[in-house]
């Protein structure tokens, strides 16, 4: 037994996976050999040192939170997936479910409202992504991050997360309660994604700071079932996105930007 | 196939989908049902496979990038899912998917393949006491991510796995997908430049 064959060994030793009769063999020779000894003691202290400096890396929350988005991407894209594959006993169930699906698949793909709609509002697709973020958001279950009907705890949870902070305000007076929020991602950038809900339905108010891109004062389109009235305002841009009725989400709209002091 | 083009860019999965059935209910369904199991399963594993991720690609943005698409990956092989450790699992799509994203976005790594033999070891054995073993111990934590991150890559996750996310050498064998034995000479030759790297910077104060 040469001391190169157990430096091979000493590794192994230190992690705790070398079996009984090799250990027992590398203590008799760590006994008789001051080197050995030395480069375990340089091995573990190195793995100590390691072991105390915390090396790891965690994810920020904004880069889990964009992965889940990218996760329930993913899974609603295989469900379409397989549900083409056995396509036949399918289309017979509820519109607006159809609706659903048909934006999360299109929303993507096509770029552009369809004919018929008001307007194609951003060059660059952002009714897209918004619609497909409200899809998303309700894939999970949960659209909130934080569920709070109190505007005094959603707008401090936006804190340390963006650049900005949204104004939150609650519109439960007007038939819309505020249900929380919770952070997105759109038009290449980290968003406040705030939930409202009116009776059922779920409406996702999006905003950030823009105040270059000439907007008309709430514009509404309809996208495949969903509508979306967006405007901008005070530096803000707003894309409010449901299956509410088309009136009635911009009514939300609009009792919204007064609250908001701006309508 | 399909794999590629989740992984890729979704808009070519999803054109083509939209006209004539609706397999909504089932689709929305399945797709909920699938999340939720699967991140119940994998979920906790996240910062493990993060970690991996962050070391082996030694940048945040593409650490992000190569776990999205290894969960992606692993979100769609999911149910084909048997084994007894989702840590290993997705640590193991996550080593693959960065070996695929090396190929793709710094292919000079690759070039010249890596060749344990041929590549000599320090001499750190040698003149090691308890001055050396003092130093070791109390190296900076910024030097020691320096000689981390200076190891070549096969040694690197060998050692991450091992030192940092505290797997088996079975489990890193399984990930790396060589023998055990490999494991344990890659350790070896990682620590000894580890050491190396340490003693050297560490004793003289000289920037790497």
């Amino acid at each position: 037994m040469t001391c190169e064959t157990e430096r091979q060994r000493l590794t192994a030793y230190l992690d705790g996976e070398l079996e009984l009769t090799g250990a027992l063999e590398l203590e008799r020779h760590l006994d008789e050999c001051p080197a050995c000894a030395a480069a375990l003691a340089a091995q573990r202290a190195l793995s100590d040192a390691i072991g105390d400096a915390d090396l790891r890396y965690h994810p920020t929350p904004l880069q889990r939170e964009r992965l889940r988005r990218a996760l329930r991407r993913g899974a609603v894209e295989l469900a379409a997936e397989s549900g083409n594959a056995g396509s036949g006993l399918l289309g017979r169930r509820l519109r607006s479910l159809a609706a659903l699906l048909a934006v999360a698949v299109g929303a993507w793909s096509l770029g552009r409202f369809g004919p018929g709609s008001p307007s194609r509002p951003e060059p660059g697709g952002v009714g897209d992504e918004v619609v497909a973020s409200h899809v998303r958001s309700l894939l999970g279950g949960h659209p909130e991050d934080v569920i709070s009907t109190d505007r005094h705890t959603v707008k401090p949870w936006f804190e340390g997360k963006l650049d900005y902070a949204p104004e939150v305000v609650d519109l439960a007076a007007d038939g819309f309660p505020l249900a929380g929020g919770r952070l997105d991602y759109v038009d290449g950038r980290p968003v406040a994604a705030l939930v409202y809900r009116s009776d059922r339905h779920v409406i996702n108010l999006f905003t950030w700071p823009e105040s270059d891109r000439a907007a008309p004062r709430l514009a509404a389109s309809a996208h495949r079932g969903f509508h979306v009235v967006r405007w901008t305002a005070g530096g803000m841009t707003y894309w409010a996105v449901s299956d509410l009725a088309a009136g009635k989400l911009e009514g939300f709209a609009r009792r919204l930007a007064v609250r908001l002091g701006t309508g | 196939m399909a794999a590629r083009a989740i992984a890729g860019s979704g808009r070519d999965t999803m054109t083509g989908g939209t006209s004539g059935h609706f397999p909504m209910r089932n689709a929305t369904h399945d797709a909920g049902g699938r999340l939720r199991r699967f991140e119940e399963a994998v979920l906790p594993h996240l910062d493990a496979a993060y970690d991996l991720a962050r070391w082996l690609t030694r940048s945040d943005r593409d650490a992000e990038d190569v776990l999205q698409t290894a969960c992606l990956r692993a979100l769609q092989f999911f149910d084909g899912f048997r084994g007894a450790s989702p840590r290993a699992w997705l640590l193991t799509i996550v080593r693959n998917s960065f070996y695929t994203w090396l190929q793709r976005n710094r292919a000079a790594e690759l070039a010249t393949p890596f060749d344990e033999e041929l590549h000599s070891d320090p001499p750190a054995d040698r003149d090691l006491g308890d001055p050396e073993a003092a130093l070791l111990r109390h190296a900076d934590r910024h030097l020691l991510r320096q000689a981390l991150e200076a190891l070549p890559v096969v040694y690197r996750e060998a050692i991450v796995l091992r030192e940092l996310e505290g797997m088996s050498y079975k489990e890193i064998a399984e990930i790396a997908g060589v023998p055990i034995g490999t494991v344990m000479s890659r350790l070896a030759r990682a620590r000894r430049r580890l050491q190396s790297f340490l003693l050297t910077y560490g004793s003289k104060g000289i920037k790497p």
